[in-house]
């Protein structure tokens, strides 16, 4: 157990290698100068040549490549070159509100999710199963920042129950999950419509198995069938998917945050890629790869926990 | 028990939402998030807008206008000019404090700041300021600038906008690199708090010269997506909202009950610069053919009567030097083709313009190419990603560049900007001149160091002629600054323009019920 993770992290560090790699030369490549996007499109050839200087934007590429990784190992990822604050200062400072955010919809999503694709399931080709799919499909297809416009135009405009700006410090309960209460649905309901579909596929594929007709033969309560020995063996392939599906729970998460006006990454990164900031795009990639690796090492383990028979040597 | 959540959710929705009614403003603005707070540093219109409320010059242009005519004392209260232009004393009021505890402001603060909007490892603004022999305190209030030749408009480098902001002196030095998130002046309200992303809060100067504000505090909300912007406002969260430049939003945002659009100077002028070295534009009758086939009235009705001007002149109405007393090409496709036949196209011409894909931009571009198909000019667009779109029409690739830009509104700084052969792109000293036009560099240089104010606007009226005469640039229309707030906001003034793209939030500035 031990040595797989070891070997796993191993394996991460090679993979945050080539994307840090690839990102530093990617934003270099972009058209576009920061300089310009900082002092603006009057500004003189004199004044953005010292700004350049002023950024190391001036040095070779190589130096400023090997520059940044010595950062990276020490922990230091520069400063970002609008604002002029850490970047790891700026990315911690809201990486919570996207993390919880993230979490909770996650949560929405397999609490509703998996309910649903039971049911569509188990009641194959029936009305519950068309109506489950039609929604599933129907939330696969709806791009996160329309639904979002919804839920604010119906909660907030309409029926006044949530504010349009989430205040986003909060400090009471109460106050948290009013904020987080319009975004979650948001995301909670689109990975609510992934999850339904795999669980509904892989139960179908249980459902077929020799081992839950002998569970009906020996008079077992239906119940016991579906929830403690179809589900659980249903269950790998959903928390693939959903780990999977993290991915993209992300990248809804940056419209999310951004329709619903929430601080978190997703701010950060528009505002980063507007003033082609690359300190702090760079930095931000370090941490959504961080994120992905991690979640993939935990999908992994997961396994175990649902399966006793897959060990990890 | 559906009551009884609805309940609750309301219940938690008005918690927290408590603030004194009609002491606090809310306001919505485009962006992600504050960048550098620092009023030398600062060039977005974003900060800039906020900048303007913490900030004085040692002179204003009158709030609620943008033109440098309408110049009023601010910080100083009178000021004196040598008969050459070189030397100039300006005396400061006695009751200026700076925000906090930072004191009562001298003219060390003074000499201070323009020193640091003058320096290029500082400021943004170093090269407006290229100019200045020195800058001293010649007494506790008196301040004198000592310039190395005249300059266009010397009163205009002191407004509080691009540098003439007065900053603390012993506040910048106390604070060292905090002072861009803690930003210390003179002006109506102060820097209280700044959460990321969220907003910046501002608070009534008690002790400001002109009288301490009606409103106690502004939220200064980074809302970037447009939409959830215009629904802040519709439910009442935010009392002033920044506005896109587009007819349908004003269209949209005025169906809210109780709401008071704002249409305000500087607008962003839209300028097709025609390439005077590439053929078939090296021939002046088929730049003026061009000028004939546009019919600017469409480009108004197409871009929204309500949010655009005409514009007939390279300089924008409004600015100082303006004028629309310049040769002029009424709409006729017969001219335009009569035009091309003398210069030898009479099956017509085709032309290339490299352009960005940003849609405002695009959309009147292609209403230009649809104009001029009309006359057989044939506009072939080519679409590049916005940053790939400056930097290839600064390697002078493209034949039409269609450029829209809002600047210092003094006739000076568009002229040298776009039309004076210093300016020309590819050369060292290159800034915006993507036409090659020469023809006026003789009134652009002579104006600058004019004295006389008379003959000053005679030399810019006469090099506006002469580029349109040449038909350098084709000028097409004026898209104005946007904003809307709640008609319960009085804000003291008519709002007609401000330089520093956010209304006037001022003293004077109050809910009226």
């Amino acid at each position: 157990m031990t040595a797989f993770v070891l070997k796993r992290l191993g394996f991460a560090v090679i993979t945050l290698f080539a994307v840090l790699t690839i990102v530093f030369f990617i934003v270099r490549v972009l058209p576009g100068d920061p300089a310009m996007a900082i002092l603006g499109d009057q500004a003189s050839q004199a004044a953005l040549n010292a700004l350049r200087a002023r950024l190391g934007l001036d040095q070779p590429l190589y130096v400023q490549y090997l520059q940044f990784l010595g950062g990276v190992v020490v922990g230091d990822w520069g400063v970002s070159m609008v604002s002029g604050r850490p970047v790891i200062q700026e990315i911690l400072k809201v990486l919570p509100a996207t993390l919880e955010l993230t979490f909770v919809s996650l949560v929405l999503g397999a609490a509703v999710g998996i309910p649903l694709g039971v049911w569509s399931a188990v009641r194959r080709n029936k009305l519950p199963d068309y109506i489950t799919r039609m929604a599933s499909l129907l939330g696969l297809s709806f791009p996160a920042f329309v639904s979002a416009v919804l839920l604010l135009i119906v909660f907030a405009i309409q029926l006044r129950w949530f504010p349009v700006i989430s205040s986003g410090q909060g400090t009471t309960l109460s106050d948290r999950l009013r904020d987080l209460a319009l975004p979650a649905v948001n995301l909670g309901l689109i990975m609510a419509a992934y999850i339904t579909r795999v669980s509904r596929s892989a139960m179908l594929e249980v459902l077929n198995q020799d081992y839950v007709r002998t569970a009906h033969a020996k008079g077992l309560a239906f119940a016991t069938i579906i929830w403690r020995h179809c589900l659980r063996n249903a269950l790998i392939p959903v928390v693939t998917v959903v780990g999977l599906y993290l991915g993209i729970l992300i990248g809804n998460s940056v419209l999310t945050e951004i329709v619903f006006n929430r601080p978190g990454l997703g701010k950060l990164i528009i505002g980063a890629l507007n003033q082609r900031d690359y300190t702090m795009l760079q930095g931000m990639m370090v941490i959504y790869t961080l994120i992905v690796v991690l979640v993939n090492l935990i999908t992994d383990l997961t396994y175990g926990l649902i399966d006793p028979r897959i060990k990890y040597s | 028990m559906r009551k009884m959540i609805g309940l609750t959710l309301m219940s938690l929705a008005m918690a927290g939402s408590a603030h004194a009614a009609g002491e606090t403003l809310n306001v919505g603005m485009a962006s992600a998030d504050a960048g550098k707070l620092d009023p030398h540093v600062a060039t977005s219109t974003p900060d800039k807008g906020l900048l303007h409320w913490m900030f004085n010059g040692l002179v204003r242009i009158k709030p609620g206008e943008a033109n440098p005519a309408d110049i009023e004392p601010d910080i100083a209260e009178s000021w004196t000019s040598s008969e050459d232009g070189l030397t100039w004393t300006f005396t400061l009021r006695q009751d200026v404090d700076c925000h906090g505890d930072y004191g009562p402001l001298d003219a060390e603060d003074v000499v201070f700041s323009l020193n640091r909007a003058a320096d290029p490892d500082i400021s943004a603004f170093a090269d407006g300021y290229a100019a200045f022999e020195s800058v001293e305190a010649t007494g506790d209030h008196e301040v004198t600038i000592k310039l190395k030749n005249p300059v266009p408009s010397l009163l205009g480098l002191l407004v509080p906008y691009h540098g003439g902001n007065i900053v603390c002196k012993d506040a910048v030095e106390a604070l060292g690199t905090e002072f861009e998130r803690t930003p210390i002046g003179t002006g109506p309200f102060m820097f209280e708090e700044y959460q990321p992303q969220q907003y910046v809060k501002l608070v009534a100067n008690p002790e400001y010269f002109r009288g301490e504000p009606q409103i106690k505090e502004i939220f200064y909300r980074y809302i970037p997506s447009d939409s959830s912007r215009d629904l802040a406002f519709q439910s009442g969260e935010i009392d002033m909202i920044y506005g896109k430049q587009d007819q349908t939003w004003v269209e949209r945002i005025s169906e809210v009950p109780g709401t008071k659009v704002a249409v305000m100077t500087p607008g962003e002028m839209s300028v097709i610069h025609l390439n005077m070295t590439m053929p078939p534009l090296d021939d002046v009758r088929v730049r003026r053919a061009v000028a004939h086939a546009i019919d600017r009235d469409a480009l108004v009705e197409f871009k929204g009567p309500d949010v655009t001007l005409a514009a007939v002149s390279p300089v924008p109405e409004g600015n100082l030097g303006y004028t629309g007393d310049v040769p002029t090409y009424e709409f006729s496709v017969e001219k335009a083709k009569a035009l091309l036949a003398e210069a030898g196209h009479p099956d017509g011409v085709t032309i290339k313009a490299i352009h960005t894909t940003l849609p405002g931009m695009l959309t009147t571009m292609e209403a230009v190419q649809a104009l001029l198909r009309e006359a057989d000019i044939n506009l072939e667009i080519e679409t590049v990603e916005h940053a790939t779109f400056h930097e290839q029409i600064r390697k002078d690739l493209s034949q039409v560049t269609h450029y829209a830009a809002a600047r210092f509104p003094v006739a000076d700084v568009y002229l040298s900007q776009f039309f004076h052969s210093d300016a020309i792109v590819g050369k060292p000293t290159a800034v915006a001149n993507f036409s090659h036009c020469d023809v006026a560099d003789e009134e652009i240089t002579a104006a600058r160091v004019e004295t006389d104010d008379k003959k000053q606007l005679e030399l810019w009226a006469e090099a506006q002629r002469k580029i349109m005469d040449e038909v350098c640039a084709v000028p097409l229309v004026q898209s104005l600054q946007l904003w809307a707030w709640k008609d319960t906001l009085d804000l003291g003034v008519e709002v007609n323009g401000s330089l520093n793209l956010s209304p006037p939030v001022t003293e004077a500035a109050r809910f009226s019920e």
